[in-house]
């Protein structure tokens, strides 16, 4: 299979050669990969990619792969429509 | 011996734009940058540059001239930073804030400025899923939109055209100065570059290169929480902000709205901005709580429960991310873009708090205007950093 058919980040359909290229190019770290190819930040906010992304960059740049995750967890840890976040619903809540 | 002539601290927005107009000026610049490029606010942040949001006089004089530059520069890079001139629209919850709102718009239109007042129904044809109440807001069509990572790529993509040399991965951990006091080197944890000329652009942690060459900087770190929305239709196709912004930000209008104590509490007013990619950033927050980005759970609820006040389609659409980030405030509201007297060849350009994107341009072409020895666009006497001095003195 191509590097250009292979999705890492599904949620922006950004493939392997793409995350390539970029590496190459800026010789930069997976943070950066993610800033200029949106990978990791689709809906599912990097939950299935990041740590494919990190794998990818560290092998590239020649790093050793460490436990150390370098793209951010951040919340909420699923999706949550602003009507539950805001308090219109009370979905799962006991008060 | 690495040498330049100018050594640029800090690769986020502003140090990005003065890196590429001192390049461009024909000078060696070399950029050092702790992190990656745009690696603190400027990643942290949403992405306007706006004229709604200034006070009349030199704070809007510099946000008018920045979109002029932005536009240009637009056109003449050849990095796309998704810049677009979609206007930007405040919102008036009652009758008391529309005649604020009214006295501000009248005195930016004497200054020259197209802004106009709507009324409720002009309000909802421009945006038509605003909550039905709202009592009408002013439209600015000047304000504009970008990507504010994707800015300090440009600016550096097109710098490096011009010979700028990047040190990322470099945290400055000395400053040497000659007998003089003159600016001598800058010393990483990796290398030394010699230069005799350096511009501070480290906004949230200029005091601590200030520091380095004994100079109290007054620059704090107000954080503030943005919310991402899923791609969804387009809810809104400008920034839109209630009026309540305005009195967030500038602690000198008292004026109190009647909202929730969770959305009193943490500071919270209504803001919205769409994105080339369909997500939305909602906000907005300010509050000083030192370096902390972690994400705070009472501000992203106040967040929606006040989105959600004026637009209460978002009910049913998801917030997949929460983000935080510093700005880098200073106490009359007003960036410091100065060369620092007591210490020749020291120069800063910080403090730019929340308009940190929206003047970077006008930024960095004053400072290589007071590099250069040129006359400066404005008068810019009032971001002189000896404006703490006098302060002091009082």
């Amino acid at each position: 299979m191509s590097d250009e058919k292979t999705i890492i980040c599904r949620c922006e359909e950004v493939s392997l050669k793409t995350i390539n290229d970029t590496v190459y190019q800026y010789s930069c770290s997976s943070r950066e990969v993610k800033l200029r190819t949106r990978a990791g930040m689709g809906y599912c906010g990097g939950r299935t990619c990041r740590h494919v992304i990190d794998t990818i960059v560290a092998d590239l740049n020649q790093k050793v792969i460490t436990d150390d995750i370098q793209l951010s967890y951040r919340p909420p840890v699923r999706p949550i429509t602003f009507g539950a976040l805001g308090g219109v619903y009370h979905e799962n809540e006991s008060c | 011996m690495t040498s330049f002539d100018i050594v640029v601290i800090g690769a986020g927005i502003i140090g990005s734009s003065v890196a590429y107009h001192l390049s461009k000026a024909g000078y060696s610049v070399a950029l050092v940058e702790k992190g990656d490029i745009a690696h603190g606010t400027s990643s942290r942040c949403d992405a306007v540059a706006l004229i709604c949001d200034k006070k009349p006089g030199i704070d809007t004089e510099m946000g008018f001239k920045s979109i002029q530059l932005y536009k240009e520069l637009a056109k003449e890079f050849s990095f796309d930073f998704e810049f677009s001139s979609r206007g930007s629209l405040y919102v008036c919850e009652t009758e008391q804030e529309l005649e604020i709102a009214g006295d501000y718009v009248a005195q930016q239109r004497a200054d020259g400025y197209d802004m106009k007042m709507v009324d409720n129904k002009e309000l909802l044809e421009i945006e038509p899923y605003l909550a039905k109440d709202l009592r009408g807001g002013i439209w600015t069509e000047v304000d504009s939109t970008m990507n504010p990572y994707l800015v300090c790529f440009a600016f550096i993509e097109e710098a490096k055209k011009y010979g700028l040399k990047l040190f990322t991965n470099h945290e400055v951990r000395e400053i040497t100065q000659s007998p003089d006091g003159r600016v001598e080197s800058v010393i990483t944890d990796r290398t030394t570059i010699h230069t005799n000329r350096i511009v501070n652009c480290a906004g949230v942690w200029a005091a601590k290169i200030g520091q380095m060459v004994g100079i109290d900087i007054p620059i704090r770190p107000r954080k503030g929480m943005v919310l991402i929305s899923e791609k969804t239709k387009p809810i809104v196709n400008q920034k839109v902000h209630e009026f309540g912004y305005m009195l967030s930000k500038f602690e000198d209008i008292t004026y109190k709205r009647a909202v929730s104590k969770l959305v009193e509490d943490n500071n919270i007013a209504f803001t919205i901005e769409p994105t080339e990619a369909d997500n939305f950033l909602l906000g907005g927050h300010r509050a000083f709580k030192g370096y902390d980005i972690s994400s705070e759970n009472d501000v992203m609820r106040g967040i929606a429960e006040r989105a959600i006040r004026f637009l209460p389609i978002l009910k049913d659409i998801n917030c997949i991310r929460a983000y935080a980030g510093i700005r880098p405030w200073v106490a009359d509201h007003l960036p410091i873009v100065s060369e620092v007297e007591e210490v020749p060849g020291f120069f800063i350009a910080s403090g730019h708090e929340g308009d940190g994107i929206s003047m970077a341009p006008i930024t960095g072409r004053m400072v290589t205007q007071l590099i250069t020895g040129q006359e400066t666009d404005f008068n810019i006497d009032r971001l002189n950093f000896s404006r703490y001095k006098l302060l002091e003195k009082v």
